[in-house]
């Protein structure tokens, strides 16, 4: 078993990832539905998540960067997750063989 | 989708089956990302009890990866918990998103759906749930698969006498971003979708170089965000 330093240290960054997991859904009960606000959070998730690509691949490189433009290339073609995945981790770990 | 005309029953077990088939490809990936976990934590000796509940209870490659770096006989608990909380802030912001697709669905079914609640089950619930098929259903059957892989990849990694070496480790270590970039096109909404994603990249190139990796989700969402907001669109 762990001891108990271990246990403490785990169980504090997990309730910090649960609460903000969970402190968003809450939270955002308090807002109107047609409010500015609102409207932002509608308009967030690409673009939060373009900025998340963007800079994991400034993080690694060349055969991320491969990567993510092969698995967004064959998902927009097929629609598969499946095939987007692995034929971004094929890209990532060619260019990574090819540097 | 507007909370008017969602309809009536946001969570069913058909959603669940769908959810779980859907998660296929996102499981292995998750296993594989879980993997290298497993082996970096044996790398550091966390133990295979205290590896599996580290990935069940914080349940974040990018957490997880940040505070890889800070464990030690006497682990620094508050700079950790830092660490997760700037890493992982985008989660409010999901957590918000997903109350307008969800604002029916009771508060204790939520939450133990939202602790496993990754990027990819939320991107592709959100996709689902502009097609016409809100369901919380779904989301939970995508979590639950990925949530296997993620932890039992840790534990294989953990427990198996491999050691990630080379152009495989780094295509391991990509997996997770490669969900997300994967289901980018779902997000495309035509050329209005340009300005605003050149923006959110641009400005989290220029936060993760500036301030950390784990403000460039966040400074870079919003500036796309406002950009696409100032020119009343939903791109």
């Amino acid at each position: 078993m762990p001891d108990w330093t271990t246990l403490s240290a785990i169980f504090a960054i997990g309730a910090v990832s649960l609460m903000l997991r969970v402190g968003g859904y809450l939270s955002a009960g308090a807002l109107h539905p047609d409010g500015r606000l609102a409207r932002l959070i509608r308009l967030a998730p690409g673009n939060m998540l373009v900025a998340f690509v963007a800079a994991g691949v400034l993080d690694g490189g060349w055969p991320y960067l491969a990567g993510s433009l092969t698995a967004a290339t064959v998902m927009a073609v097929t629609r598969k997750e499946w095939a987007a995945l692995s034929s971004g981790f094929a890209a990532a770990a060619a260019v990574s063989a090819a540097l | 989708m507007t909370n008017s005309d969602k309809p009536a029953a946001p969570f069913t077990a058909a959603g669940f089956r769908r959810g779980i088939f859907a998660a296929i490809p996102m499981m292995i990936g998750s296993a594989v990302g879980g993997f290298a976990i497993g082996v970096a934590y044996r790398g550091i000796e966390l133990g295979l009890p205290a590896s599996m509940l580290l990935s069940a209870v914080v349940y974040s490659a990018t957490a997880q990866a940040v505070t890889l770096a800070l464990w030690s006989a006497t682990p620094p608990i508050a700079a950790m918990m830092l660490a997760v909380l700037i890493t992982n802030a985008r989660y409010l912001a999901m957590g918000a998103h997903m109350r307008q697709m969800f604002p029916d669905m009771r508060r204790r079914i939520m939450a133990p759906i939202l602790a496993i609640t990754g990027d990819g089950a939320w991107m592709l619930t959100a996709v689902e749930a502009a097609e016409g098929r809100r369901d919380a259903g779904f989301l939970l059957g995508l979590n639950t698969p990925i949530a296997f892989g993620w932890i039992g990849g840790t534990a294989l990694g953990y427990l198996l006498p491999v050691t990630l070496k080379g152009p495989l480790a780094i295509a391991a270590a990509f997996l997770p971003l490669g969900f997300i970039a994967a289901l980018l096109p779902l997000q495309w909404r035509g050329k209005r979708s340009l300005l605003p994603w050149i923006t959110a990249a641009a400005a989290g190139i220029a936060a993760a170089s500036l301030i950390g990796h784990g403000w460039a989700m966040l400074v870079g969402g919003a500036a796309g965000t406002l950009v696409a907001a100032w020119r009343s669109d939903d791109a």
